[in-house]
């Protein structure tokens, strides 16, 4: 890793910054196409009865209404918003287009496609509906125990599992045990664009999406087969969208655009408000996980075992897998000798859950990170020396899919970090006894490279050379706004030792760029980047027998650098890429593009400890995040400012999680805060200055050793704030999030407990 | 109505509904999508313009309102092809991942430097205390905006 490369490593700004900050840059809700109708969604306002009768005469009559759709007249057929490949397991096909029973506030019950969105709207408001209340089941626990009342057929389960891993130890006196249980609640994921969606369907019986989404080919997949069109009729394009953070992972509204747009047979956009956004689209499932362990005097973790609930809402969604993969994280920390998971996913009368950057990990991450806070506590530990017994090292197995950890640096990052951060001296000072109570907690996380061990895992780039020696990567990519683009851009410079403006790639396409996943699964640079690397390789051998060609000289002899190829030792016997590529065409007839797929064999750990420092108000209940350090596991940082800005994102949404954010559900199953206006988003005043590390050690098999950032930089941030919280008032709160009502109440707690 | 009105310099007289919303006017009307909407009521600041010398949310304007105004759109930063140091600092400090935010951000910093050319960290915090950026966390957005070069903050003359 000591090479020093002339474009990894370095930052440059996300590729359409220019545009961005211009203004001109047309996101998905900026796009017309000429005769586009305008489609409005009725949602449910209640979160459970029939519909047993619609009216939608009166809005049918309204001028500029061109059809008015319910249940009543689209296909009663079911899918799946969550599939990315046909045949996918655990992707329960329980959605219709439109509902004949509402599930949740928020279901669909009508749309309108009117020629204006002032009409659609108007449209939407004279739609009379008739509904048959059923029993309210909002939380898991109702949904479970309840025995007459379903929400889907099948009943309010939706899955269960259990395993065991290890060998569990004869009891001994010597150990501690102890448990805790830590609830993460809903909460929106607050792109700051709100969902919209684009069809038409012309003449040649084509279907065209524009998709703000992170995986065409899963749209595809879901559209193409819910409407009955061979694939080579769905055309999915991905556009610019403002933020995604797993909100955009799963196929909501282009089933239903694609439909209409199919019925009407014009172009059809169906844009959603804020509101909308908040409640029907999709929210991070809440979670209640009981961690239980069992814990050596010398500190050292003899079992583990962990049961989660996970309430998926209204609609299967994700929301299987989403509770499984939570059982697949804690071994990737800590080593455990026996380590056991049961979980149930749990449908309630609830907005649905889904993708949400970090999947689970974030979940379970603060589960065990406050429950080895707690332990550490029982044991009268240095909360650092008890972690430090028990996390991986490098290249060990992780316990649950017996793959490599690869070069897990966890320690590094805590050593490191805590270092840097004046861990002791800030946790060790003396407790404050004013008003004012400061704090300091840290939390160590783990999350993954890709689907590798689980999935499929591949990606496929086409990279061609042009006649004037620039570039083109066609690729499968999905930029959400996290520099994609331009840290694959660079690996493919670096490697092709040509400055990154001569190298343009493209985002994925259906009809015209190779087959990819998607965005998800901190996957993009570690199997995308790695796809980059190698078929930028691939080129630059080609490039150079034909140079070689030229030159007259075998490969071994040339040298090249900047775009020119030369005889070693004779610099001025060189040749551009630009004649290389010309030459070729015009004398070798030769075309210097090649397609190449790259399959992912490995799946290391990416690491990160975060800490934290606050202050509390305890007689308002108010919690300040007053300074923070982030310590990363990176491997290689391709392009430094962005990850900084990944670390920093994450931290600000971390710290929401932990103190503010939750979409609130009554008992009745009516969403009590479906505005910015009360769901508060971090703006910032309320943000600190993020102080990074980046441990760069490579060792593994991403491009120049990178690793995932996007998930994990929010993974720890919540853990490390409660445990800071806790640390400042001597609680053990862990009943996310941590609002002043429930601060002042554990103040109360405690004074009445003392 | 009909309503007279300024907007990056250009006067315009149109007819127009009195409950139109100026964010709606500009996009929908003048076709100047760099005004984004992100929620509808003021919350964002995803649609922040400057109206006679301040950051408004545009969402919240009706029609009547800018009778005889004269408003700034983030497609007024750009002057003769050439980038504002203020959009070139967000480039440089790699303040702009997805982008949605940052015309309604660069706007509120555009009308905090004209009346204040060396802004504290603080002042800055304030002035962009309502626009919403869900991927950055603000960091390198306020240090985008520090790191403007102090020189003429006029606009539009
Ligand atoms: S759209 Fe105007 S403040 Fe959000
Ligand atoms: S850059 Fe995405 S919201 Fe600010």
């Amino acid at each position: 890793m000591d090479k020093d490369f002339k474009y990894v490593g370095h930052t440059f700004p996300i590729h359409d910054a220019s545009q961005k900050v211009r203004g001109s840059l047309e996101y998905l809700s900026d796009i017309k196409l000429s005769d586009m109708l305008y489609a409005k969604l009725l949602l449910s306002p209640i979160a459970h009865a029939l519909i047993t009768r619609i009216d939608t005469s009166k809005a049918e009559a309204l001028p500029g209404v061109m059809r008015v759709f319910t249940h009543l007249n689209t296909p009663s057929k079911t899918y799946s918003r969550y599939r990315i490949i046909p045949n996918q397991e655990f992707c329960l096909e329980d959605e219709r287009l439109l509902t004949d029973k509402v599930r949740f506030a928020g279901d669909r019950v009508a749309v309108v496609v009117a020629t204006s969105k002032e009409i659609a709207k108007q449209a939407i408001q004279i739609i009379q509906v008739e509904y048959k209340a059923l029993p309210v089941l909002s939380t898991p626990e109702k949904a479970l125990q309840e025995q007459v009342t379903r929400i889907h057929p099948e009943g309010n389960l939706l899955y269960e599992y259990e395993y065991k891993l290890g060998e569990q130890l004869p009891v001994t006196e010597d150990c501690v045990v102890v448990e805790t249980v830590t609830n993460t609640q809903k909460v929106h994921h607050a792109a700051m664009e709100t969902h919209v969606c684009l069809a038409d369907f012309d003449s040649s019986e084509k279907l065209t999406l524009w998709a703000a989404c992170q995986g065409v080919f899963g749209v595809r997949t879901i559209v193409a087969d819910f409407l009955e069109l061979s694939y080579n009729k769905v055309r999915v394009i991905k556009v610019p969208m403002g933020g995604s953070f797993g909100g955009r992972q799963e196929t909501i509204l282009e089933p239903l655009t694609a439909f209409l747009a199919k019925e009407l047979r014009r172009p059809v956009k169906l844009s959603l408000t804020r509101e909308e956004t908040i409640i029907s689209t999709m929210t991070r499932p809440a979670t209640t996980s009981r961690i239980r362990t069992k814990v050596t005097k010398e500190g050292f973790l003899a079992e583990c075992s962990v049961n989660t609930v996970l309430d998926a809402g209204a609609y299967a969604s994700s929301s299987i897998d989403n509770t499984y993969v939570m059982s697949k994280k804690i071994c990737k920390l800590y080593r455990i000798s026996y380590y056991e998971h049961s979980g149930k996913t749990v449908y309630t009368n609830t907005p649905v859950a889904g993708g949400a950057r970090g999947w689970g990990a974030p979940e379970i991450m603060t589960a065990i990170e406050i429950h080895m806070d707690e332990v550490a506590k029982s044991l009268g530990m240095d909360f650092i020396e008890f972690r430090l017994k028990n996390l991986v090292h490098p290249y060990d197995l992780d316990k649950t899919s017996q793959i490599s950890l690869g070069n897990a640096r966890v320690i590094d990052c805590l050593e490191k970090g805590a270092k840097a951060f004046g861990w002791s001296k800030r946790f060790k000072r003396e407790t404050d006894q004013g008003r004012f109570r400061r704090g300091a907690g840290l939390a160590c996380a783990a999350h993954k490279n890709g689907m590798y061990g689980g999935f499929p895992e591949h990606s496929t780039m086409t990279l061609k050379m042009n006649e004037d020696g620039s570039f083109i990567l066609n690729t499968g990519l999905h930029e959400l706004g996290c520099g994609t683009i331009t840290s694959i851009t660079q690996i493919a410079a670096e490697v092709l030792d040509i400055d990154p403006k001569y190298i343009s790639t493209l985002e994925a396409d259906t009809e015209y760029g190779p087959y990819d996943f998607g965005s998800y699964g901190s996957r993009v640079t570690y199997i995308c980047g790695a796809c980059a690397f190698e078929v930028a390789k691939c080129v630059k051998e080609k490039l150079l027998e034909c140079a070689s060609q030229i030159l007259q000289r075998p490969i071994q002899y040339l040298d090249h650098k900047d775009g020119r190829v030369w005889v070693s030792g004779d610099e001025q016997h060189s040749i551009s890429y630009r004649d290389i590529a010309t030459t070729a065409k015009i004398k070798h007839n030769t075309d210097i593009v090649i397609t190449h797929t790259y399959h992912g064999t490995s799946n290391p750990g990416a690491y990160a400890v975060h800490f934290a420092e606050v202050e509390v108000d305890t007689a308002t209940g108010k919690v300040r995040v007053t300074d923070y350090l982030a310590a990363h596991d990176i491997g290689k940082a391709i392009n430094p400012g962005m990850v900084e800005g990944q670390i920093q994102g994450g931290v600000q949404m971390g710290i929401g999680y932990a103190l503010y954010e939750e979409i609130k559900v009554g008992n009745d199953g009516s969403i009590l805060n479906s505005s910015l206006k009360n769901y508060h988003v971090l703006n910032a005043p309320d943000m600190p200055e993020v102080n990074i590390l980046l441990i760069e050690q490579g060792g593994d098999e991403g491009p120049y050793g990178a690793k995932s950032i996007g998930e994990i930089a929010f993974v720890p941030v919540a853990a490390a704030v409660v445990n800071a919280v806790n640390n400042a008032l001597g609680t053990s709160i862990s009943n996310m999030p941590l609002t002043p009502e429930k601060i002042l109440n554990a103040l109360g707690g405690k004074k009445h407990a003392n | 109505m009909q309503i007279e009105f300024k907007v990056n310099g250009k006067e315009h007289n149109m007819n127009v509904q009195p409950t139109i919303r100026l964010v709606d006017l500009l996009r929908e009307e003048l076709g100047l999508i760099g005004t984004k909407e992100g929620c509808g009521e003021g919350e964002c600041g995803s649609c922040t313009v400057i109206m006679n010398g301040k950051a408004v949310n545009s969402c919240l304007v009706l029609a009547p309102q800018i009778r005889g105004q004269e408003i700034f759109t983030i497609e007024a930063l750009e002057q003769d092809g050439q980038l504002s140091k203020l959009q070139e600092s967000f480039i440089n400090n790699s303040a702009v991942q997805c982008g949605y935010c940052t015309p309604g951000m660069l706007m509120s910093a555009k009308a905090l430097l004209m009346v204040n050319s060396h802004p504290s960290a603080k002042e800055i915090k304030t002035a962009i205390a309502g626009n919403l950026c869900r991927c950055t966390g603000y960091n390198k957005i306020v240090q985008a905006i520090q790191e403007v070069a102090v020189g003429d903050q006029k606009l539009g003359t």
